[in-house]
C-alpha cells in the first residue's frame, strides 16, 4: 500500500472529521424532545454503519480467501474484523449513553442492541481464535470459514431478535411516529458525519492491512531464509 | 452412502461399547439442571418459561460437550489424518459426524426433556408434540453447528476453550426460538402457536447444514 495514499487518505479523514464535529456541536439544532443527548446519534448511526460495513467485509474476504486463495485476502478479512471489532464496541457505548437518560436503563435487551451485541461476542470469538492461534497454519481458513458462518448467522438473529422483542426508534427505516429527522440540517449533519466515519475506517482498515501485509511478507521471507538454510546445510 | 454409513456405524459401535458419551452427556444435563433448581429456585416453582429455559441451558451445555465429542475423539491416534487419507469425500464425511453428533445431541435433549419435567413438576401432556418438535431442530442446528467448529477447534490451539465462545453467540438464533417454543408449550399453548419459532429454528438448521455440507473441506483442508 503507497504510503502517500495513505498519507492523504488520513488528512482527508482528519478535514472531514473536523467539519462533521462542528456540524454536530455547534450547527445542527437541538432536537426538541430529547435535547443535547440526541447528538451523540450522529456518532451512534456511523459506527453502526461502518461496524456492519466491516463484518460483511470479513465475510466477502473470507470467500475470496476460500476460492482464489492468496494472504492479501486473510489480511484483508482480519484488518475488517479488528476495525469492525472496534465500532461494534463504539455502537454499543454510544448507545448505552444515549439510553440511559432516554430509556431510563443502560441496556435493555431489545431487538437491535441484542442483534449487535451477539455480533460483537461472534467478532470477540473470531478475533481470539485468531490472538490464540495465530501461528497455526491453518488459521486463515478456519478465519475465513468463522466469517462466512457468522456472516450467515446474522439474518438469522435479526429475524429472531425482531420476533423477540423491539423498542428501538427506526430513524431511518420508518418516519411514521415524528421520528424521523424533520429539519433538513439534521440529515445534512447525518450525512457528512457518515462520510468522515467512512474514511476513518477506510484509512484505519488501510493502516492495519498494510502491517498485515507486511507481517506476512517477513513470515514468507522468513520461511525462505529457514529453506536456503536448509539446503546449504545438506550441501 | 457406503462410507457415510461406515463412518457412522463406527461412531456408534464406539459409543455402544464404551458408552462414555452417554454418560457424559447425561449426567452433565442432570447437573447443569440440579445448579439451576438451586440458582432459580422461585422462578422455576413459578413459572414454565423458567423450566423451559432450564431445559435448553442443560441441553446446550450437554451438547457442548457431546456433540463436539465426536469430531474431538478424531484427534487421539491421529485417527483424523487417516479418515482424511481415505478415499471419502469430505462433504461425506462431515454428514457422517453430523449424524453421529445428532444422535448424541437427541440423547441429551430426550434427558433434559425428562428430567426438566420430573424437577420441575411440569404438566407436559399437551406440550409434549411441540417440546419434541423444537428439541429435534434445534439438537440438528446445534449438531451441524457444532460439528463444524469441533474441526476448527480440535485443531486450534486453545481449542478446547475456544469452542463455547465460538458455538454460544451463533447458536443464539435458535436459543430464541426454541426456549420461546419451549415456554409457550409448557404454558399450555397450542402446537400452532410455535409455528413461527419453528420456523426460525428450521431455517437455521437448513442455514447451518448447508453451511457445514460446504465448507467443512476448507476447514480440514488438503492435508
Amino acid at each position: 500500500m503507497a504510503k502517500p495514499l495513505q498519507n492523504a487518505l488520513g488528512g482527508l479523514t482528519l478535514v472531514v472529521m473536523l467539519i462533521a464535529l462542528y456540524l454536530v456541536f455547534m450547527w445542527v439544532p437541538t432536537e426538541i424532545d430529547q435535547g443535547i443527548v440526541q447528538r451523540i446519534f450522529y456518532f451512534h448511526v456511523p459506527c453502526a454503519w461502518v461496524a456492519f460495513a466491516s463484518f460483511g467485509l470479513v465475510a466477502i474476504a473470507g470467500i475470496f480467501y476460500l476460492w482464489l486463495g492468496g494472504q492479501i485476502w486473510d489480511d484483508l478479512g482480519y484488518a475488517a474484523a479488528e476495525v469492525g471489532m472496534l465500532f461494534c464496541t463504539l455502537v454499543l457505548i454510544t448507545g448505552s449513553l444515549w439510553a440511559k437518560p432516554i430509556w431510563g436503563t443502560w441496556w435493555t435487551w431489545d431487538s437491535r442492541l441484542t442483534t449487535t451485541f451477539v455480533l460483537w461476542l461472534m467478532y470477540g470469538g473470531y478475533l481470539m481464535l485468531r490472538a490464540m492461534a495465530d501461528d497455526s497454519p491453518q488459521i486463515a481458513r478456519y478465519g475465513a470459514v468463522i466469517g462466512i458462518v457468522a456472516a450467515l448467522d446474522v439474518p438469522v438473529v435479526i429475524i429472531s431478535v425482531r420476533l423477540w422483542r423491539t423498542i428501538h426508534p427506526a430513524v431511518l427505516v420508518t418516519r411514521q411516529g415524528g421520528h424521523g429527522l424533520e429539519d433538513m440540517r439534521m440529515v445534512v449533519t447525518l450525512l457528512v458525519s457518515l462520510a468522515a466515519f467512512t474514511l476513518l475506517f477506510a484509512w484505519l482498515l488501510m493502516l492495519r492491512f498494510s502491517e498485515l501485509r507486511m507481517r506476512s511478507r517477513l513470515n514468507a521471507a522468513a520461511r525462505e531464509i529457514a529453506i536456503a538454510r536448509l539446503r546449504v546445510g545438506a550441501a | 452412502m457406503r462410507p457415510f454409513a461406515a463412518i457412522l456405524r463406527k461412531d456408534l459401535m464406539l459409543e455402544l461399547r464404551s458408552g462414555r458419551t452417554t454418560t457424559a452427556l447425561v449426567s452433565l444435563a442432570l447437573l447443569v439442571l440440579v445448579v439451576l433448581a438451586f440458582a432459580l429456585d422461585r422462578a422455576i416453582a413459578g413459572g414454565s418459561d423458567a423450566a423451559a429455559g432450564a431445559m435448553w441451558v442443560a441441553l446446550v451445555f450437554a451438547g457442548m460437550l457431546g456433540a463436539t465429542r465426536v469430531m474431538l475423539a478424531e484427534q487421539e491416534n491421529g485417527c483424523l489424518r487417516a479418515l482424511l487419507l481415505s478415499p471419502v469425500d469430505r462433504a461425506t464425511l462431515y454428514a457422517a459426524k453430523l449424524a453421529a453428533a445428532f444422535i448424541f445431541m437427541l440423547g441429551a435433549a430426550l434427558a433434559a426433556m425428562i428430567l426438566a419435567i420430573l424437577f420441575f413438576n411440569l404438566e407436559f401432556s399437551n406440550a409434549f408434540g411441540t417440546l419434541s418438535v423444537a428439541l429435534l431442530l434445534g439438537a440438528l442446528g446445534f449438531s451441524a453447528l457444532a460439528t463444524l467448529l469441533a474441526a476448527i477447534s480440535a485443531r486450534a490451539r486453545g481449542g478446547e476453550l475456544l469452542l463455547p465462545i465460538l458455538i454460544v453467540p451463533l447458536f443464539v438464533p435458535a436459543l430464541i426460538a426454541g426456549v420461546k417454543a419451549s415456554a409457550s408449550a409448557l404454558s399450555g399453548a397450542q402446537f400452532a402457536a410455535a409455528g413461527q419459532w419453528f420456523g426460525v429454528l428450521a431455517a437455521f438448521d437448513v442455514l447451518f447444514v448447508a453451511a457445514g455440507y460446504l465448507l467443512f473441506e476448507h476447514v480440514v483442508g488438503e492435508e
